[in-house]
Formats: C-alpha cells, sequence, structure tokens
C-alpha cells in the first residue's frame, strides 16, 4: 500500500503505539534506577504519541476536505491502511460461503476454504484519528496529573508502565484494521485496566474491584469472541479493508468499500443480528451498559488518574468506538440497533437514579460515567449518521469534561488525605479556588448547561433521537425514502439534502476502481443512491422497533438529562460550597493541589467550556467523521440530515439541566441540612437506587452462589479424586525413569552393543513387516 | 559412463562458494595461529561465517539444500559467538583457540556439503567432514580426564555409527545401482523393483541401517546412550555444538533419503518410504519417551540438555515419519497442507534456536562466585552446572533469566513460543496424512494418531523438568550468584537468539522454510559435474 518510502502517514501511524510501548518497556526495565524520575519515559513517550496522533488528524482532515479547504461534507471515504507483518496465515481454512465477492462462487468444492490470514494492520481513517488524538491528549494530561498525585507512591514506576501499556493497547485498539487484532488489544485494554484497578492489591478492596472487573468483562469478551467467529463463518475475513490477492482478485474486507457500496454486502437477518448483538455484548461488557455495568463503580478502588484515564475518558469508550465502527452490520439490523438504543436509554436512566444518592464522590462520577455511555448508546441505537457523529461528538467531550472532573475529584481526595465521602468535607472551594472553579466548569459540561461542551453534544443526541421518535420531524427526508424503486424520493433525497452522500455499487466503474487500488475511495456522489434501507417496512417487521419504543428512549433520555445536572450540582454544592469542613485525615495537608496537577485542570476545563462550541460551530466532525469508510457506506450516509440547531431540542434538553439544578440548590440551600440524606426524601426508592437496583444482589443470587456452590463440588472431586490419580500418574514417570537410567551405565562397549542390536532388531522386523 | 573426475569448471566454484569461503577461512586461522602470536581465532571465524550468510548462499540446487546451508551458517555463527565467549586477558588466553575455531569452521564445510551433497559419496565425505573435527574439538579439552573420556566415547560409537550408516548406503547402492540420489531414485520409482529377490532383500537393511545412523548424529534410540556422558564430560560451548549441529546433518540426511521416494507410484519406491516410516514413528515414540523420563532425574545441567536433546530427536523423527508416510502419491494427493518435511525442517530450526540460546546464555553465566575469605587459599572455579546453580538466577542476572526462561519455554512448546508453533505443525502434518480415511484397527492412521499422542503426553512430561529450571530461577533464594564471566560475545549470542526467538513469536512464518519449491530429486548441473567416478 506504500509506494513512496517518505510517506510520513505509515510512520507516524507506526510512532503512536509504539512510542508508548517503548516508554513501557523502559519503565519496567529501569524503573527502580529511575526512581522519582519514573515518569519521564511515560510522559515524554505519550507526548510525542500525542504529537504523531495531532499530526496524523491533521492531515486526515486535509485529507477530507480537500485542497479547497472547504468544510462541505466529504464526498469520498478517506482511509489508509499500512501492514506492519503478517502475523497468522493458515492455507485453506474453513468458512462460510462469501455471497458477496463471488470469488468462491465458481468453484464449489472450494468454496468453504480460504487462507485465513491475519495481518497486524494499522488504519488511519477520521474515527481512528479522532479516537488517537483524544487517548493520547487525555492520556497525556492524565499522565501529568499523576505526576503529583501518585507522587510518594511505593509503585510509582508501575503506575506509569502501566499508564504507557494501556496507552499503547488502546490506540492499538482504534487503529486496528482487523476483528481479530481489535480483540487482542479489546483483552490487553482489559488486563490493563485489571492491573490498574488492583493497583493497590494490597487493599482487600482494591484487590476485590480488579477481580469484579475482570470477571464481568469476561461475559462481553465472550460475546466479542463469538462475535470474530461468526463474522468469520460469515464473511470469510476478518479484515475491515479490501485487500487486492497476488491474483487480482479482491477479498472484500467486512467493512471494505466493495462489500459497503454492495447493497447486498453485509448480511442481515438472524445472523447479522446474533453478530450485533454479540458485539453489543462486547460493548456492554467494556462500556459498562445494563446489565454488565456492575464492575465500574467498583473500579474506582484504583488510583484517580488511572480512574479518569481508563474508567472514564478512553477505555469504557471502546465499546461506542467497537459499535460506530462495525455501524454498516447494525445499519443492516435494525432489530439489533433498536436493542442498543433500548440498553443505552435503561443504563443512562438506572445509572442517573443510582447517582442521586451516591455519597462517595468518584462513585457519583462513576456511574454519571456509565449514564453518560448509555447516551452514547442510544445516539449510536438511532442508526443514522447524525447519531453516530453525535455518539462520537459526546464521546470526545466527555473525555475532556469527565477526566477533568475525575482529577478534580483526585485533587480533592489528595488534599482530603483519601477521603472522598462527601458528606465529610465542604466548602472546599475557600481551601482550593482552582479545583473548584475548574470542576465547575467540568460540571456545567457535564450538565449541559450552554455553551459549554456538554450541551452542544448532548443536543445533538437528542437531535438524533428525536428524528428517530417522530420522523420526517426536522425534514428527516432520508428516513423516508424508498430503496432505488421510488425515482422520485431518490431524486427528492439527492436535491433537496445537499449534504448527503450517495453511492452507487452497481456501477461497474466503481468495482474498477476498486480493483486499482482497494485502499483508496472512489467518487460516486452523482449517483443517486439505492442501497438505503425502507425503514417503514423493516420498522412493521421489528416487535420493539417503533416508534413507540423511540418515544419512550427520548423521554428516558430527557429524564436523564435533568437527572445528570441534578446529581452532578448536588456533588458541586456538597462538596465546595457552604461552611469550610475538612476531615481530620486531611491533617495540615489540606491545601491546593501543586501546579504539576493544577495545569492539567486547565486545559481540561478550557477543552470542556469550548471544545462543544468549536466543534459544533464548525461542523468540524459532522464534515469530517463521515468520510471514515463505515460511515460513509451509502446505508448509513443516506441518513444524513443538514447540519441545524435544533432551537425546540436544545430548549427541552436546557430546562431539564435547568430543573435538576434548581432542585439540587434547594436540596443543598433550601432544607440547610448538614447531611443530605437523598435516600430519606426519596423513601423507599431511594433505598432501591441506594442499593444500585439491587444487581449486584441479583448477580450474587444468579450466579455467584451457584457458581460457588459448584466450584466446592468441583473443589473437592480436584483434592479427591483427580489430585489422586495425578498423584499416581505423576509417581509413574520417575519410577520409570529409574529403570531407564540404569540402562546409562557408562559402559562404552554396552552402548556399542546397544545400537548394534538395534540395528538387527530393526532390520529383522522390517523384513518381518515386509513379507506380510 | 561419467569421465573419473569430471573437470572443475567456473559453475562447481559457484555453486559451491559457501563451503569454500568456510573452508578458506579455517586455512587461513591455522596459519594464522601457527605462525603469529594472534590468539583471536574466534574473531577470525566470525568474520569467515559471517562472509557466507553474508553473501547469502549461492543459487542453491534444491529448498533442502537452501535450509542445510543457511540454517549451518546461522546456527554456526552464533555457536562461533558461544564458543569464542572467553574474553579473559591475553595472560589467561587458553592456547589452540585458532585450532579449535579452524576447526569448527572446516566441521560447517561438512555440514554445508551434506546439504549440498547429490550423491552417496559426497555424503559420506560431509559427514566425515562434521565427525571427525567433532573428535577434534573435544580431544582439544584435554586438560580434564571427564574431557578425554567423553571424547574417546563420542570417537568409537562415532566410528560404529558410521560404519553402520556406511553399510546401509552400500545396500542403497546395490538397489540403485548408482551413487547418484538421482539414479537411485529413478530406480526406486521404475518398476516393481520388489519382485527382485535382492533388492527385496536389501531394501530393509538398507532403510534399518541408514536409520540407525542418522540416529547417531540426532542423539536417537538405539545410539543415544553416549549424549549424556559426553555432554557432561566437555565444556558447555561444545555441549551445544554436540547438540545442534549433528543433529541438523542427520535430519538433513534423513530428508534427502526420503526425498527419494517423493511422489511414489511404484511398489519398490512405496516399500521404502513404508520402512522408513514405520521405523522412524517406533524410534520417534521409544526416544521421546527415553529422553524425556530420563531428564526428569537429573540435576546436571548438560545431562538434562542432552536428554532434553534426545527428547528432541524424538520428535523430529515424529515430522520424519510424516514425511515418508505422506512421500508416496496415494498420500500426496490427499489433503495434505503441511507436508512432514516442511514440519521437521520448521521445528529443527525453532529447537535450534533454541537451543543455541540456552548454551549461550549457561555459557555465559560462566562461574559461580567463590566462597573465599583472605584467610584460606583461592577455592577452585566452579562452573555453572547444575540445576541449584541457577536458583534465584531471576534476581541476580534478570535479563539472562528471562532469556532463558523464553528459550526453555520455547523448547517445552508453550505458546506462543516459537517451539510451540513447531510441535503444532508436527502433530498437524502427522495427522493430515491420509486425512479422511477412516482410523481403523490395521490402519497406518491409528498408528499416527498414537504417536501424536505420545508426542503431546511426552510435551507434558517435558514441561516438568523445563519448568523446574524456571521455577529454579524465579523462585528460589539466590545462593552465591553466578560471575557471569562466559564473555561478551556468548551474552551477544543469547540475545541474539532471544530476539529472533521474539521475532519469531510475533511472525511465527518467519522461520518456515520455503515451502514453494519442491525438494527435487535431479541434481542440476552444476552439482552434477561434481560426480566422482563410480562403476555401473
Amino acid at each position: 500500500m506504500v509506494e513512496n518510502s517518505v510517506d510520513p502517514v505509515p510512520v507516524l501511524l507506526a510512532l503512536v503505539p509504539a512510542l508508548p510501548l517503548l516508554g513501557c518497556l523502559i519503565t519496567i526495565l529501569q524503573g527502580k534506577l529511575l526512581g522519582a524520575r519514573a515518569h519521564l519515559p511515560a510522559v515524554v513517550t505519550i507526548a510525542a504519541s500525542a504529537v504523531c496522533s495531532l499530526a496524523l488528524l491533521a492531515g486526515t482532515a486535509a485529507e477530507v476536505h480537500g485542497p479547497d479547504g472547504g468544510s462541505e461534507h466529504p464526498s469520498r471515504p478517506v482511509a489508509s491502511v499500512h501492514t506492519l507483518w503478517q502475523w497468522v496465515h493458515v492455507d485453506d481454512a474453513i468458512h462460510g460461503v462469501d455471497a458477496v465477492s463471488g470469488v468462491d462462487a465458481d468453484a464449489p468444492e472450494d468454496a468453504a476454504t480460504r487462507p485465513f490470514a491475519i495481518d497486524v494492520v494499522l488504519r488511519i481513517d477520521p474515527l481512528t484519528a479522532t479516537m488517537l488524538s483524544v487517548i493520547t491528549c487525555v492520556g497525556l494530561l492524565v499522565a501529568i496529573f499523576s505526576i503529583g498525585y501518585m507522587h510518594g507512591d511505593p509503585g510509582y514506576p508501575r503506575f506509569f508502565a502501566l499508564v504507557s501499556a494501556f496507552v499503547f493497547s488502546m490506540t492499538m485498539l482504534v487503529s486496528a484494521s482487523n476483528y481479530l487484532i481489535v480483540y487482542v488489544f479489546w483483552e490487553a485494554v482489559g488486563a490493563c485496566s485489571y492491573l490498574l484497578i488492583g493497583f493497590w492489591f494490597r487493599k482487600p478492596e482494591a484487590a476485590a474491584a480488579a477481580k469484579k472487573a475482570f470477571l464481568v468483562n469476561r461475559v462481553g469478551d465472550f460475546g466479542l469472541a463469538v462475535a470474530v467467529f461468526l463474522l468469520w463463518m460469515t464473511y470469510g475475513t476478518l479484515d475491515f479493508h479490501d485487500i487486492v490477492s497476488a491474483d487480482g482478485t479482491i477479498i472484500s474486507g467486512i467493512l471494505g468499500q466493495t462489500r459497503l457500496t454492495n447493497a447486498d454486502g453485509i448480511v442481515g437477518g438472524t445472523v447479522g443480528t446474533a453478530i450485533c448483538l454479540l458485539l453489543l455484548l462486547a460493548a456492554c461488557g467494556k462500556s459498562a451498559q445494563a446489565p454488565l455495568h456492575v464492575w465500574l463503580p467498583n473500579a474506582m478502588e484504583g488510583p484517580t488518574p488511572a480512574s479518569a484515564l481508563i474508567h472514564a475518558a478512553t477505555m469504557v469508550t471502546a465499546g461506542v468506538y467497537l459499535v460506530a465502527r462495525s455501524a454498516p452490520l447494525f445499519v443492516a439490523c435494525p432489530d439489533a440497533l433498536v436493542v442498543v438504543s433500548l440498553v443505552g436509554g435503561i443504563t443512562a436512566l438506572i445509572a442517573g437514579l443510582i447517582a442521586t444518592v451516591q455519597n462517595d464522590l468518584k462513585k457519583v462520577l462513576a456511574y454519571s460515567t456509565i449514564s453518560q455511555l448509555g447516551y452514547m448508546f442510544v445516539s449510536l441505537g438511532t442508526g443514522t449518521l447524525l447519531g453516530f457523529t453525535a455518539a462520537i461528538f459526546h464521546l470526545v467531550t466527555h473525555a475532556f469534561f469527565k477526566a477533568l472532573l475525575f482529577m478534580g475529584a483526585g485533587s480533592v481526595m489528595h488534599s482530603m488525605g483519601g477521603v472522598i465521602d462527601m458528606r465529610r468535607f465542604g466548602g472546599l472551594r475557600q481551601l482550593m479556588p482552582i479545583t473548584a472553579s475548574t470542576f465547575l466548569i467540568g460540571s456545567l459540561a457535564l450538565a449541559g448547561v450552554p455553551p459549554f461542551a456538554g450541551f452542544f453534544s448532548k443536543d445533538e443526541i437528542l437531535a438524533s433521537l428525536h428524528a428517530r421518535a417522530w420522523p420526517g420531524g426536522h425534514g428527516d427526508h432520508a428516513e423516508e425514502t424508498h430503496a432505488g424503486a421510488d425515482p422520485l424520493s431518490s431524486e427528492t433525497l439527492a436535491t433537496s439534502a445537499a449534504t448527503t452522500i450517495v453511492g452507487d455499487a452497481r456501477a461497474p466503474f466503481a468495482m474498477a476502481s476498486m480493483k486499482a487500488n482497494a485502499a483508496d475511495g472512489h467518487d460516486a456522489s452523482d449517483h443517486a443512491n439505492d442501497a438505503a434501507h425502507d425503514e417503514h417496512a423493516e420498522a412493521t417487521t421489528g416487535s420493539l422497533n417503533n416508534p413507540t419504543t423511540w418515544k419512550a428512549i427520548w423521554w428516558m433520555a430527557l429524564f436523564t438529562a435533568g437527572l445528570t445536572a441534578f446529581y452532578t450540582f448536588r456533588a458541586v454544592f456538597m462538596t465546595f460550597t457552604g461552611p469550610l469542613r475538612v476531615p481530620e485525615e486531611a491533617g495540615h495537608h489540606a491545601h491546593e493541589s501543586p501546579p504539576v496537577m493544577t495545569y492539567p485542570l486547565y486545559i481540561l476545563a478550557a477543552a470542556s467550556a469550548i471544545s462543544g462550541l468549536w466543534i459544533f460551530s464548525t461542523d468540524a466532525l459532522g464534515s469530517f467523521l463521515p468520510a471514515t469508510p463505515s460511515l460513509w457506506a451509502p446505508a448509513v450516509a443516506s441518513t444524513a440530515v443538514p447540519h441545524l440547531f435544533h432551537w425546540d431540542i436544545a430548549m427541552q434538553g436546557t430546562l431539564a439541566a435547568a430543573i435538576g439544578i434548581a432542585i439540587a440548590a434547594y436540596g443543598h440551600y433550601g432544607r440547610r441540612s448538614d447531611e443530605p440524606q437523598m435516600e430519606r426524601y426519596l423513601g423507599s426508592l431511594g433505598t432501591v437506587f441506594a442499593n444500585r437496583f439491587y444487581f449486584d444482589e441479583l448477580y450474587v443470587i444468579t450466579v455467584v452462589r451457584p457458581l460457588e456452590m459448584l466450584s466446592s463440588i468441583a473443589a473437592a472431586f480436584d483434592s479427591y479424586v483427580v489430585d489422586g490419580l495425578v498423584d499416581a500418574i505423576g509417581h509413574l514417570p520417575p519410577s520409570l525413569a529409574g529403570v531407564v537410567r540404569r540402562l546409562q551405565s557408562g559402559l562404552i562397549q554396552r552402548y556399542a552393543l546397544a545400537g548394534v542390536m538395534g540395528v538387527l532388531v530393526i532390520v529383522a522386523s522390517l523384513v518381518w513387516s515386509l513379507k506380510q | 559412463m561419467s569421465p573419473p573426475l569430471a573437470a572443475v569448471t567456473a559453475a562447481t566454484v559457484q555453486g559451491l562458494i559457501p563451503e569454500i569461503l568456510l573452508v578458506l577461512a579455517a586455512i587461513t586461522i591455522y596459519l594464522v595461529g601457527a605462525f603469529t602470536s594472534f590468539r583471536s581465532g574466534w574473531l577470525l571465524a566470525f568474520i569467515g561465517v559471517a562472509i557466507p550468510l553474508w553473501l547469502a548462499a549461492p543459487e542453491s540446487v534444491d529448498s533442502l539444500t537452501a535450509f542445510g546451508r543457511w540454517t549451518t551458517l546461522a546456527a554456526g555463527l552464533a555457536l562461533v559467538m558461544v564458543q569464542g565467549g572467553d574474553v579473559r586477558p591475553a595472560a589467561h588466553r587458553r592456547l589452540g583457540t585458532c585450532e579449535e575455531a579452524g576447526t569448527f569452521l572446516i566441521l560447517l564445510a561438512g555440514l554445508s556439503l551434506v546439504a549440498v551433497a547429490d550423491n552417496l559419496v559426497l555424503l559420506f565425505v560431509g559427514l566425515e567432514m562434521v565427525s571427525i573435527p567433532t573428535y577434534v574439538l573435544l580431544g582439544l579439552t584435554r586438560t580434564s580426564a571427564r574431557g578425554q573420556e567423553a571424547a574417546l566415547k563420542y570417537f568409537f560409537l562415532s566410528l560404529v555409527a558410521s560404519a553402520i550408516f556406511l553399510y546401509g548406503m552400500v545396500c542403497l547402492y546395490g538397489i540403485g545401482g548408482d551413487v547418484s540420489f538421482a539414479a537411485i531414485g529413478a530406480k526406486l520409482q521404475s518398476g516393481d523393483i520388489t519382485t527382485e529377490r535382492m533388492t527385496l532383500a536389501m531394501l530393509p537393511l538398507a532403510v534399518g541401517m541408514l536409520m540407525v545412523g542418522a540416529a547417531f548424529r540426532m542423539a536417537a534410540v538405539p545410539m543415544q546412550f553416549y549424549a549424556p556422558d559426553v555432554y557432561e564430560g566437555t565444556s558447555t560451548p561444545l555441549a551445544g555444538v554436540l547438540s545442534t549441529l549433528p543433529k541438523l546433518a542427520g535430519v538433513v540426511v534423513l530428508i534427502r533419503f526420503i526425498g527419494l521416494a517423493a511422489g511414489a507410484t511404484q511398489p519398490g519406491a512405496i516399500a521404502y518410504a513404508e520402512l522408513f516410516w514405520q521405523v522412524a514413528a517406533v524410534l520417534a515414540a521409544v526416544t521421546m519417551t527415553i529422553g524425556n523420563l530420563m531428564a526428569l532425574v537429573q540435576n546436571n545441567l548438560r545431562r538434562l540438555l542432552a536428554c532434553s536433546s534426545i527428547a528432541h530427536a524424538g520428535y523430529l523423527l515424529v515430522g520424519i515419519t510424516a514425511a515418508a508416510a505422506g512421500a508416496d502419491s496415494i498420500s500426496n494427493a490427499g489433503s495434505m497442507r503441511l507436508s512432514g518435511t516442511d514440519a521437521t525442517l520448521y521445528y529443527l530450526t525453532t529447537y535450534l534456536l533454541a537451543t543455541s540460546g540456552v548454551f549461550a546464555a549457561i555459557t555465559y553465566l560462566g562461574h559461580r562466585w567463590p566462597i573465599w575469605s583472605p584467610t584460606t587459599p583461592r577455592p577452585p572455579r566452579e562452573e555453572v552446572s547444575t540445576v541449584a546453580d541457577l536458583d534465584g538466577l531471576a534476581s541476580t542476572n534478570p535479563v539472562v533469566a528471562f532469556a532463558l526462561a523464553v528459550f526453555l519455554l520455547s523448547l517445552a512448546g508453550v505458546p506462543p513460543l516459537p517451539g510451540f508453533w513447531g510441535k503444532l505443525s508436527l502433530v498437524t502434518s502427522l495427522l493430515e496424512v491420509d486425512w479422511g480415511m477412516p482410523i481403523t484397527i490395521a490402519g497406518r492412521r491409528l498408528w499416527f494418531l498414537t504417536l501424536a499422542i505420545t508426542l503431546v503426553i511426552n510435551a507434558a512430561i517435558a514441561a516438568a523438568y523445563y519448568l523446574r529450571l524456571i521455577a529454579a530461577m524465579y523462585f528460589k533464594p539466590a545462593d552465591r550468584g553466578v560471575q557471569a564471566d562466559g564473555g561478551l560475545s556468548a551474552g551477544l549470542a543469547m540475545l541474539g537468539c532471544l530476539v529472533v526467538a521474539v521475532m519469531a513469536t510475533l511472525s511465527p512464518r518467519m522461520l518456515a522454510a520455503d515451502s514453494s519449491q519442491p525438494s527435487q530429486p535431479e541434481p542440476p548441473s552444476v552439482i552434477a559435474s561434481l560426480e566422482i567416478a563410480h562403476h555401473d
């Protein structure tokens, strides 16, 4: 793929993960030597990696917008793939029949085999570039913050080694161009998360939390594994991109342009839905969506910077990334899409309700993270281009303001001597003004107060959901389009929605250009799209997929917006306002954090304040992300709508936020209560919330207890039956060895005799064998 | 009838450039050592091996030749670095390093010749060019009685093995009526030679004796007894040489002989291949079991590695079984995706890599720190020689311990290290012979299945003693520690092997021999001109 040796893209792309890996290795090998400077390799390499990522982002953006620098919608997909090396190659592996490429159709006897080749391939496209920039930039700020936060910890080098390892794994996860490689790094980020949650492994809670996170994630990982198997059996490849093989035929990748421009390219139906639901299961595990969200609150046992980076800003968004990357698969399965939204909506609501009664500042933020991730899934589940871009938009702004909030909470915890229970401190704005003001900005962004970042991304999510719940409400013509058969509506689509990207898969020249360069795009925008799905026809088939469901999700989302504002400001009021109260653990250390911790707060506060407005007003993501092949796919792109500001939706969202803040203010100032106990006000409902909807208890009864019983039976069987057997067998080889050993006499004449006897025996038996 | 000695043409010289360069380097080293005070023979040897490796093998005749040459040079380079690890000041430097280095290069040239040989005579000359320098190298350790005993043991048993092997070749000559492999192959493949009574009698003799002769080189049953005694008696670098290079020779020779029956359609060639796999299968099962069982009870490192080397000979014979069983056209026409030959050569590569690494690491460790107080006389130097000497190595020499752990785990066949891929290919290639046919009581697939299961059980037994070494390094407290005085170049060889092992882990196909060119029984003209006079 790389003709020009001076092309910087592959080098930069490889450097982004390679540098943090180098930092990790240096820290592991020389951590003890570096001592208090052990942060240097991590900070320097992540900084360099961030520079590379931003350069890639700039380069990709320049390519998307073309030389004229216009910001109109991209006319062609922008992606390039770079093969590092081949990892696995198995000739003639068995897979299902590929309906699309037709490669195997001519030779029925070979229909079920194809080389199983897994290349280590990195890709760069708008989605990856965006993710890389967020990961490395937030990673850098968190690493700098940690210099102060982790100062003096005995595991100081280990922490930075793990952070570097995480940044390496996460950047590989989002830049890999193959589902199996994604799976590998999906596990790798899980392992880093496990190690960081259990960072203080001598604390029993931390060890238990790490184990819980790991085990719950296994359920999701199982889903991803089975999804990968199914993808292989269905598509006969695991690559995202198309590959031109040596003989010129194209092996179309799952998310390659050959397949995406083909109306029948993506397998829907039962298999497709199964794949999507399994991918969703994986995403639920990693992104802490109901019912697998239970691990994330416990994950707060880890160091706060790790929570900020992994359990708020980046790793937990891997599920969102996975669904967005697999957008064409989901769009082909409307039933799966509605499940995505439902899961997201229910999670957002439940987590928001639980957050209202938490008294631990980090737990509030953890449930808020779950809730906001739920928002992103709601948005993804709409299956429209706006929905996907809104989810990524929210991912970006959320990464900024949630990292800010977590690091603010870390700053509070740092100065409060490790106490994080909001009932035990208050009025801290007098003590730590910088933390208080930056935390306030983060809270405003999270609550969705205009013009802070969260407001704009949440507005886009609500807009995409609104369009789904009330089709036609916002000039959303694409959903009304009838596939190909209705020329009038196709024309309407092409003319009225000027920004719509359309493509024609059946045009012969398109296929030819694919063959010429599978990695490059082609311009087919002057062709009317006939690959759009008939939403109405599909809506009648799915039992869940009807406007009523979508309306329910809409109200859930809107209510959650109010809840978000409420619990956020409840936390702000409890922590920073009122008379100054400091727990005794803080001693005389209670002070503002050092500059190395506050500067990252400033930067993130600035990002939380203005990034939303900037991205929205320039339509930076809306004009950039659709060039990602997955989102450029006609099935997705046909749902594009003009970039608008929806006053009615914005008003509703803002109103919900205002009500939430008002109630929080009333709860705090109106009652003048020293220890506001939310559960008390809410009565029995509060008990339910405080017990986290009894999810943990449910798992204990349905999973943990039966497994414990089973394992005790197995343990008994193991120690009495298996061990006995194994011990018996284990004694066998050494006793046999005693016999063999005796042959080893050390006498050369016996050795020679053995050789000659060997010849005789062999020859005799061969003669006998030949006679048979 | 070919002329008594074909004229040496430019093509001949060109075809033998690696071997010629090696011999020239050896002669240079001998002369330098004899007439100057220069004592860094190994440095010259390094250059002498590096140049042919750098030039890359000239157009090789077939893939087996290319493999043999390339592997010889690569392993040779590593072993030169291991043996040349002596960087003590000049006053302490042993005499005779130039002699050792030169002799080692002759050994490499002989090994390379084994891979190149296209007829029985050249093959035997090559094998003797491996054996005789080995005697010399072993004998040069003349300061210790144990070393002398080891040298003598190796010498006498090697003579017996060579004699048996020679008889085998004579029988093959009797069958083929020619020393050229091409002619023997053609004869085997032509018509039904089993109807000739003489041939019928000679087939089992040839196969049995060739197998036993090769078994000595590979340290396989029934000629495996010498290995523990000799390895223990000689020095660590030489034990490394013994456990790698002769094994390479044995495998290449066997694959060359099996190649004679490749694609067999005639009863004669089929019977030949059948006999081969039957012997190989039985020897494989017995060899790996005996090797692993013996290794379990060893406490001396070199004895343990000798037993491990025997066990690996057994694994390699599994691949030989698959190669021979897959030689006939019936199974060839089947769905064999991975030929036994490829699997064997791949496994051999992973074995050579890990074994060279292990011996490099142990050489690098050198001696233990003495327990020595100013009042007592300095105790004799203690070489790192027992398993207990490795105790706590992870805390005193973490890099060496890590490298050793990687090599040992690879030898044990733990995924995803190269050794695992090797064992996987062996088992796969074996099970793919006659794939699709039912497994019946009398059928050969039952044999293969049994052999595959034996291999897996053996791998499990083997894990016990490899893990014992790793446990000693990582979980036991350090006693006195080691000096790590084995020399920089041995350490570098260890690191080189580690790097290659890690790369091969990430990209397992890197080590795979190029199977795209099948092993051709017909030799091209370059080597044909080397034919030595023979009678028809």
